[in-house]
């Protein structure tokens, strides 16, 4: 028997071998993205048609080419990117799969997006090359563009009734069209308070659409962060005293909080940070913003004892319309676009936005604004 | 980077690197220890560098076409790994 055992194993194994390797083969061609494989040495190995088709080269150009040279990866604004920065290099450099999104420039010289994924190739722990499967994002760029495009406008249609409105109920609620008995002003006040919730998500609506194009306008000016956030502080001050809850500002006077940077971009973020964290800490609790002069950025905190972003959730925190299910639960009010829009600003100021969170204890946002580089471009 | 006989085994890998990757080379190295074979660079040891030196070919046949350039630095960093006993598919 033992004589015999290893004999049947090769027949019985050969012919699935061989099944699996036709398989993938046949898996590799018929896939609808684009695949290009890599050995060790960065040259390609196999591509597939789709792959082809989207390059617009024949397998035999591209066989034995060396990716990185062959194929010219360009960045949304024109740029070349560094071959560090490939996702195919990224992939062997932090050893994880890598996604991105950017141009390829085909062999007719024109470009097109992509979205492509890169993860290395392992047999038995060992790196024996990498996988790069890349889509057209063609169409998807251009239904983003109209998407925007009608938010953008569906926006701006919205608000011409939405300040008629306003501009009302402000003269009725000043006495201007006569006396209001008590079920008046509540009712007003409920219009009040339903139209700036719409006016605020319009606003929040019309900045994402500026972020995703690219439009959005800076207006950097020589600005005290103590100052800028002390002129958005009444406001949230009034949302705070309705959950008895104790906002505090502790900023030095000093000329190191000073810092070139858009401040009303940096009032939208301490706006949506400070409401966010009001919004979700219960009654009686405590928000605490702190400024914090670096040598080359300004830090700024906002604390809070509220209940906290669940662990399984942290990752989808920034993610546009998510809401964590302990929010869900208790805070209905909300649209899931207030930290993406956060993120996309601070990107906008050329700054970094990260956090710390503990469900049931609090959450502790922080973002840094940097003194001397200047503000990236808006992302496309 | 003066040679030092005290010098740990990540340095000298670093040592090596260094003709080929410039004052990048500490902290590719360090990222290539800590990612792919997730130790400190003190914790490098005679048993990882083959694997290492698995990656880091891969990594540099990225940033770099010359692959001779690519397979002196690797002959190097093996010369390293055979003085330490350490051969290809003996790992």
């Amino acid at each position: 028997m033992e004589t015999v055992m290893p004999k049947l194993d090769k027949i019985i194994n050969r012919p699935l071998s061989y099944e699996r390797r036709t398989e993938s083969e046949a898996l590799f061609n018929s896939m609808g993205d684009g695949a290009i494989t890599t050995d060790e040495f960065g040259k390609i190995t196999r591509v597939n048609p789709a792959a082809q088709q989207i390059l617009g080269y024949k397998e035999s150009e591209l066989i034995d080419a060396w990716l990185p040279k062959k194929i010219i990866a360009l960045s949304f604004d024109g740029n070349i990117i560094n071959l560090i920065d490939r996702p195919i290099t990224k992939t062997f450099l932090t050893g994880k799969p890598i996604s991105a999104k950017m141009y390829y420039r085909r062999k007719d010289g024109e470009r097109v997006p992509v979205a492509v994924s890169a993860s290395p190739i392992m047999l038995n722990g060992k790196p024996l090359g990498g996988i790069e499967v890349f889509r057209d994002i063609t169409l998807e760029q251009e239904v983003d563009r109209m998407k925007s495009e009608f938010i953008s406008l569906a926006s701006h249609q919205l608000r011409t009734p939405l300040s008629a409105i306003k501009t009302y109920t402000h003269m009725l609620a000043e006495g201007y069209m006569g006396t209001l008995n008590a079920a008046q002003k509540k009712s007003l006040n409920t219009i009040v308070t339903a139209s700036n919730r719409m006016n605020e998500l319009i606003s929040t609506l019309l900045n994402i659409t500026r972020i995703e194009s690219g439009t959005i306008e800076m207006t950097p000016k020589m600005v005290h962060v103590g100052a800028v956030i002390n002129e958005v502080l009444p406001e949230l001050l009034i949302m705070a005293e309705e959950k008895r809850i104790t906002v505090t500002l502790e900023v030095s006077n000093t000329i190191r909080n000073r810092i070139r940077t858009d401040p009303l971009i940096v009032k939208e973020v301490i706006t949506n940070l400070v409401s966010n964290a009001i919004k979700y800490t219960p009654k009686e609790g405590a928000v605490e913003i702190m400024v914090k002069p670096r040598a080359n950025e300004i830090l700024v905190e906002v604390r809070d004892s509220g209940w906290g972003i669940p662990a399984y959730a942290q990752d989808q925190i920034f993610s546009k319309f998510f809401r964590g299910q302990n929010i869900v639960k208790r805070e209905t009010n909300g649209t899931g676009l207030g930290l993406y829009l956060v993120k996309g600003l601070i990107d906008v100021l050329g700054g970094k936005i990260w956090f710390t969170s503990q469900e049931a204890v609090g959450t502790s946002f922080f973002f840094s604004l940097p003194r001397s580089k200047r503000p990236s471009p808006a992302k496309k | 980077m003066a040679s030092s006989s005290n010098a740990t085994i990540y340095d000298k890998v670093v040592r090596i690197t260094h003709a080929y990757l410039g004052p990048a080379a500490n902290r590719f190295i360090a990222r290539q220890v800590k990612n792919h074979l997730h130790k400190r660079p003190g914790d490098l040891s005679p048993a990882d560098l083959l694997s290492l030196i698995d990656w880091i070919r891969v990594a540099v046949s990225l940033l770099t076409e010359d692959s001779e350039v690519v397979e002196r630095y690797i002959a190097e960093l093996q010369k390293l790994a055979h003085s330490y006993g350490r051969q290809p598919g003996k790992n």
